[in-house]
């Protein structure tokens, strides 16, 4: 062999042996559990085929955590992709301070889940918090939101939208300023207005980012956790129970059952896959200039 | 620039300068809690001058035992593990993603694509598995069994990122090094990464943050108090006041936010260079 011809696998190794012990084994043996019935503490675990998909079908708790962890994804996608845009293509207009103003709506994304949870449960307290307050000074019947079914899933969507906005925002930005201004100008002297030109050059060209920004979210959102488990812990009843609550309650929390709860990572694993897949399906499309 | 033109401009900035102010406003009320004592907290209409100040919730937290977890360990913990998940991702994806840019070798494509299909696959898919794993290592809480898994899950996210910068180094500085006798580590060490410290600070930002904030992992993978990071201790500290007892825990929210403001307020080019890359250049 040519001297030399190692050195390529000498550099991955370090790197490959990380990421296939830590993320290829375990997805891999997640799979193989979803068909055993393994628990936390029991050594010997037995294959038992499709029970614990079967057992899925019946498990209602599960039913309501699948349609409210779509029913937050789809909720969210309209405010997650247009106040972002909305914030962007503002900032790109030629305004004084970029850095400040872009700086104070990413400020919430480097915080934590958890610091976020708790700054809106203090903000929304029904009693002394702020918002409370403020609302029914304007005449707004307060209610407790996080304890009510019908805005418990709002007042978490909010606290989503305010703590990711800053990121999608910069990735907004960056896609706005690769469009060339040529085609702005082109178009204003064709007689084009601001809204005109919004419609026909900034959404078309953004589309990319759109596709980006949409599947990061849908991948995101499947996986809510944090929020609920601070702000809700998934009450009121089970108005705000997600999947991976009823995943890690089942796994770690109140059964130990990994067998079942390895089924549950599986099922929602393939429903993240079918909606990346119709996503780009409805996202790519031919982009002709 | 026409007159009408700059008025609009101003009027804009204006605009969005308030939505900015009142965007920060929920973690400025956050820190205003914080300092005062707490029979002001719970006064209403709310007082956002926090006058008289204290900085007893702080001591409180960061020292006191008498309650659950104690943030200055866990702030500690927090350390520890981020800064060692930064140092595992920084060294391998930096080694793996410079034979995947630079060097023809068989199977490169395969495992460029397996990396880059991974970054689809949910975390929470892996949770199970992974605290089998970590358990039969007997890793559970403590700092590896947090810090390998952490740098595991922003790998490929860094080879990623870091092969993108690779591939835009001239190929000539390495053919002169090459001629002069280096070999492929020397050029690496000598030429490659000193040449890219901009985007492995960026990539040592980003796992930082993931580490720093990450909060599903920690809470299962450590069940020893003294061994709880930042995200799991806050969210017990809470659990453990009366629900007025907003003190203690916004200054507990005060102090996790703390490094990563620094850091911000620091390199907040390079955050935002690191997130235009990462996402656009795919």
């Amino acid at each position: 062999m040519r001297r030399g011809a190692f050195t390529p696998y000498l550099f991955l190794a370090p790197g490959l042996a990380l990421f296939a012990v830590f993320r290829v084994y375990p997805l891999l043996e997640g799979l193989w559990l979803s068909f055993t019935n393994a628990r936390l503490g029991r050594a010997q675990q037995a294959f038992v085929g499709a029970a614990n998909y079967a057992r899925l079908l019946d498990d209602t708790r599960f039913h309501v955590s699948l349609w409210n962890t779509a029913y937050y994804t789809v909720a969210s996608t309209v405010p997650i992709l247009a106040v972002p845009l909305l914030l962007a293509v503002l900032l790109n207009r030629g305004v004084a301070m970029r850095t400040f103003l872009r700086g104070a709506f990413f400020f919430p994304f480097t915080l934590s889940v958890v610091t976020v949870g708790l700054t809106w449960l203090w903000l929304l307290d029904p009693v002394i918090g702020p918002s409370t307050y403020y609302l029914r000074a304007a005449g707004v019947p307060v209610r407790s939101w996080l304890a009510d079914p019908a805005t418990a899933m709002w007042a978490i969507i909010l606290t989503t939208v305010w703590w990711v906005t800053g990121y999608y925002l910069v990735i907004y930005l960056a896609g706005l300023q690769d469009i060339p201004r040529e085609l702005y100008e082109a178009a204003a002297i064709d007689g084009a207005g601001g809204w005109r030109s919004f419609w026909s050059i900034t959404m078309p060209l953004l589309r990319p980012v759109f596709l980006f920004v949409l599947v990061t979210h849908v991948i995101g959102s499947f996986q809510i956790f944090g929020q609920v488990f601070v702000l809700t812990g998934g009450g009121p009843g089970d108005a705000t129970r997600t999947v991976v609550q009823h995943l890690y309650e089942t796994a770690f929390q109140n059964f130990f059952h990994f067998g079942s709860a390895s089924a549950m990572a599986w099922v929602l694993f393939v429903v993240i896959l079918v909606f990346s897949l119709l996503q780009f399906r409805l996202l790519r499309g031919h982009t002709q200039y | 620039m026409s007159r009408a033109v700059r008025v609009w401009r101003v009027l804009l900035t204006g605009l969005l300068v308030i939505m900015a102010i009142a965007w920060l406003l929920p973690a400025v009320w956050v820190l205003v809690t914080s300092l005062k004592p707490t029979e002001n907290i719970v006064r209403v209409p709310p007082e956002w001058i926090p006058w008289p100040a204290t900085i007893g919730h702080y001591g409180e937290v960061l020292f006191s035992s008498s309650r659950t977890a104690r943030i200055g360990r866990a702030f500690f913990n927090s350390i520890v593990v981020s800064l060692g998940s930064v140092a595992v991702v920084v060294l391998t994806s930096a080694m793996a993603a410079y034979p995947l840019a630079r060097m023809r070798f068989r199977g490169r494509d395969l495992v460029f694509g397996l990396l880059v299909g991974s970054l689809m696959v949910p975390n929470a898919v892996i949770l199970v598995p992974q605290y089998v794993l970590v358990q039969r290592l007997g890793w559970l809480s403590t700092y590896q069994g947090l810090i390998v898994p952490e740098a595991a899950m922003t790998f490929a996210f860094g080879v990623f990122l870091l092969r993108q910068f690779f591939l835009t180094i001239p190929s000539e500085l390495e053919d002169a090094a090459r001629i002069d006798g280096a070999d492929p580590w020397q050029i690496f060490t000598r030429i490659v990464l000193p040449l890219s410290q901009p985007v492995l600070g960026a990539l040592a930002i980003f796992a930082f943050r993931s580490a720093w904030n990450d909060f599903l992992w920690p809470l299962i993978a450590v069940n020893k108090p003294d061994m709880f990071p930042l995200p799991v201790a806050l969210a017990l500290l809470r659990g453990a006041y009366a629900a007025e007892s907003y003190g203690p825990i916004m200054a507990g929210a005060v102090l996790s936010a703390l490094p990563l403001l620094i850091v911000f307020l620091v390199a907040n080019r390079r955050i935002v260079e690191g997130v235009r890359v990462s996402a656009l250049k795919g």
